[in-house]
């Protein structure tokens, strides 16, 4: 027998959806994302209120400001070039189609949901949002609202369940703003 | 040992008409890529001697055109009268002390694709409901949509039109359309009072069918109603069943809110007609413009799938996909699947337990799909197929489930989620049948149907908070899974 990693009914093998609950059940594939131990994840929570938009702090809206993502593998995780994008695990079979997809990072045991979080750029300045992920978004160690974009810097780090991205700004400015 | 069920060819990516050159070919080819010296993933192995199977089959003249004669006998050669697909969840299976589950995803469409098939005459009868809640702008929509069908009538078809509402009254008895205008004229006639009795309509549309009742018919009855009937619902079932062993299909339509869901699907289902929800009167002309045009392209009818397993198998449920999710009532062993339309494939998902095996290649059950081509008079046409699994000794297999099957099963659970609801609360589960609408909802999210998430999840509230659901609710989420299939959500055209 197997069971439902979601409400524990019980299963014959081969069966592919919990008639219970409804989810995929573990037998090769696409995954269910798994709610991480609390003790794994940190504790702390980030400040609402510093979430938001933030002025741009030199104010230089002409910058051209570039966002680089490398995962734990040392691969450079590439951004759409509108500055937007979706992280999280491809899963085809439900239509999820993450723009950078972190199922080779070790993304399924590292909890990280399908849809997770959200990267966007709102004049020179990027922002983080969780998605109302299962196992949440922390940003350099603090747990994120969920759907409150907060502003990201150079060397943040954000982590997604438990998996870890490092964050690299570069910004280009006609006279090589100070970095 | 291969199987009717395996396309040879196929294995080696070959057509059926291939030269004995061209099999040696791919064959050299193929067998190069996946010798097990040159391969180590799990599952090579096997696949390297389904190749050398096939080949040596194939490559032999006397057993290659044995093989030929069992896939036409099989239907799947292309000048078949059905053409039928099967597709398994998994067809290696590891071995194993306990029962194990397996999805068997059928496709089902006409064959004789290169051949042009005759449309057959329309014998058919509106049986309407005039009860007093028709009054108003149903009764006018019911009229409007009639009467465009009288225009859609061509050639021999006839159209016979009863009225009930206590009672039953012919309002124009089934003859040929020579008189449009006045048969028109009949419909904007009738006038609203009563009360519903459907078994009374049946009765009297299934005697004016009756006088036109040919081999080369298509017989269909049309039931339009917005109420419940009380007292005669077994005998409209039965009604129904007797209708279908006469070649006569009743298809079923209700409009708004209050008619009987459960009665208007098992009246469809076992005649082999369809059953729809009308939400809006506007739509209800669009229904029967479809209905008319679905009848005229009917294929075949009688459309019936038997199932014989073998001991230690068990086909444990069977739902359509495609034209709609239903589940298919079992008698015996046999599945009723109604119509086929051209163009219109039916899709069905079938759940077999299979018991424990020794390891091996076993044929488990043999699918025996018969059918009526009317326009061919060609009655219980059968094809046959075999359904084999391996049990390898191997526990590690690294099977892929096919895409399809399991988006076809991700819709399949949200519909018997909704069945599942609703049998919670016909036993006074509030709670059960909350928590199920609500994780429902989730799926649906899951899936992009905001709608009908949206719709569940307002369900789920009322029946936190009052302990009941809304009829208009429960039958846009029936309804609505119902058609979480179909390819693309038909634009109503108001």
């Amino acid at each position: 027998m197997i069971e439902c990693p979601s409400c524990g009914a019980k299963h014959r093998p081969g069966t592919l959806f919990c008639s219970e609950c409804g989810v995929y059940l573990l037998t090769g594939g696409p995954l269910r994302t798994e709610p991480l131990p609390e003790s794994e994840l940190p504790a702390t929570r980030a400040d609402p209120w510093q979430s938001g938009l933030e002025p741009s702090p030199s104010g230089d809206l002409a910058a051209e400001i570039t966002l680089a993502i490398v995962a734990p593998s040392g691969r450079q995780l590439a951004l759409p070039t509108d500055g937007e994008a979706v992280l999280g695990r491809l899963d085809a079979t439900r239509g999820v189609f993450p723009n950078i997809d972190l199922t080779p990072e070790g993304g399924l045991e590292g909890g990280v949901s399908r849809r997770h979080a959200r990267i966007h750029k709102q004049r020179a300045q990027f922002f983080i949002e969780d998605l109302g992920s299962a196992n949440g978004t922390f940003l350099n160690g603090q747990r994120l609202t969920p759907y409150l974009p907060h502003p990201l810097h150079d060397g943040d780090e954000v982590q997604l369940g438990r998996v870890k991205v490092q964050l690299s700004l570069t910004k280009s400015t006609k006279q090589q703003a100070s970095e | 040992m291969n199987d009717s069920s395996t396309d040879l060819y196929a294995q080696l990516k070959l057509s059926a008409n291939a030269t004995p050159e061209e099999i040696r070919h791919a064959y050299r080819q193929l067998a190069r890529q996946y010798h097990p010296d040159a391969q180590t993933a799990p599952g090579t192995t096997l696949l390297f001697r389904q190749i050398q199977d096939a080949y040596d089959l194939l490559s032999d003249p006397v057993r290659r055109a044995a093989y030929d004669r069992q896939q036409a006998e099989a239907g799947l050669s292309p000048d078949a009268l059905f053409h039928w697909n099967m597709q398994l969840s998994r067809s290696i299976l590891p071995k194993l002390d306990d029962e194990q589950i397996v999805y068997v995803l059928l496709d089902i469409a006409a064959g004789q694709t290169n051949m042009s098939i005759e449309r057959l005459p329309l014998n058919l009868c509106l049986v309407l409901d005039r009860s007093t809640s028709m009054q108003g702008a149903r009764l006018d929509q019911t009229k409007a949509a009639a009467q465009r069908m009288i225009d859609g009538l061509i050639g021999e078809d006839t159209l016979g039109i009863v009225t009930f509402s206590d009672r039953a009254e012919v309002v124009w008895p089934s003859q040929a359309m020579t008189d449009p205008i006045r048969t028109k004229a009949k419909v904007s006639a009738i006038q609203a009072s009563g009360g519903t009795e459907i078994l009374q309509g049946l009765n009297t549309g299934l005697a004016e069918l009756e006088k036109h009742r040919r081999e080369r018919s298509i017989n269909h009855l049309i039931l339009l109603t917005d109420g419940q009937t009380y007292g005669d619902e077994e005998q409209c079932i039965n009604t129904a069943i007797d209708a279908k062993k006469r070649r006569i299909g009743i298809s079923a339509l209700g409009i708004g809110e209050d008619w009987n869901d459960t009665l208007l699907d098992a009246i469809a289902t076992r005649s082999g007609g369809v059953s729809q929800y009308i939400a809006s009167t506007n739509e209800i002309q669009h229904f029967l413009r479809e209905r008319l045009q679905d009848l005229g392209a009917t294929y075949s009818e009688n459309l019936l799938l038997t199932i014989k397993a073998t001991e230690g198998t068990l086909l444990q449920s069977a739902f359509t996909l495609l034209p709609y999710i239903q589940r298919i009532e079992l008698e015996k062993d046999t599945l009723v699947l109604g119509a086929l339309e051209l163009n219109k494939p039916i899709t069905a998902l079938l759940e077999f337990v299979i018991g424990p095996h020794i390891v091996g290649t076993h044929r488990v059950a043999q699918l025996e799909l018969s059918g009526d081509i009317p326009a061919q008079n060609r009655l219980g046409e059968r094809l046959r197929q075999d359904l084999s699994f391996t049990i390898s000794a191997d526990s590690d297999l690294n099977t892929v489930v096919p895409p399809n099957i399991l988006s076809s099963l991700a819709k399949i659970t949200i519909f018997r989620m909704q069945e599942g609801a609703w049998q919670a609360l016909d036993k006074g589960d509030i709670v059960g049948a909350t928590n199920r609408l609500e994780t429902m909802a989730t799926r649906l999210l899951d899936l992009g149907e905001h709608d009908l998430a949206r719709a569940a999840l307002l369900e789920a509230g009322r029946l936190s908070r009052n302990g009941n659901t809304s009829a208009a609710g429960r039958k846009t989420i029936k309804y609505g899974t119902r058609s979480l299939a179909m390819p693309l959500v038909k634009e109503i055209i108001l």
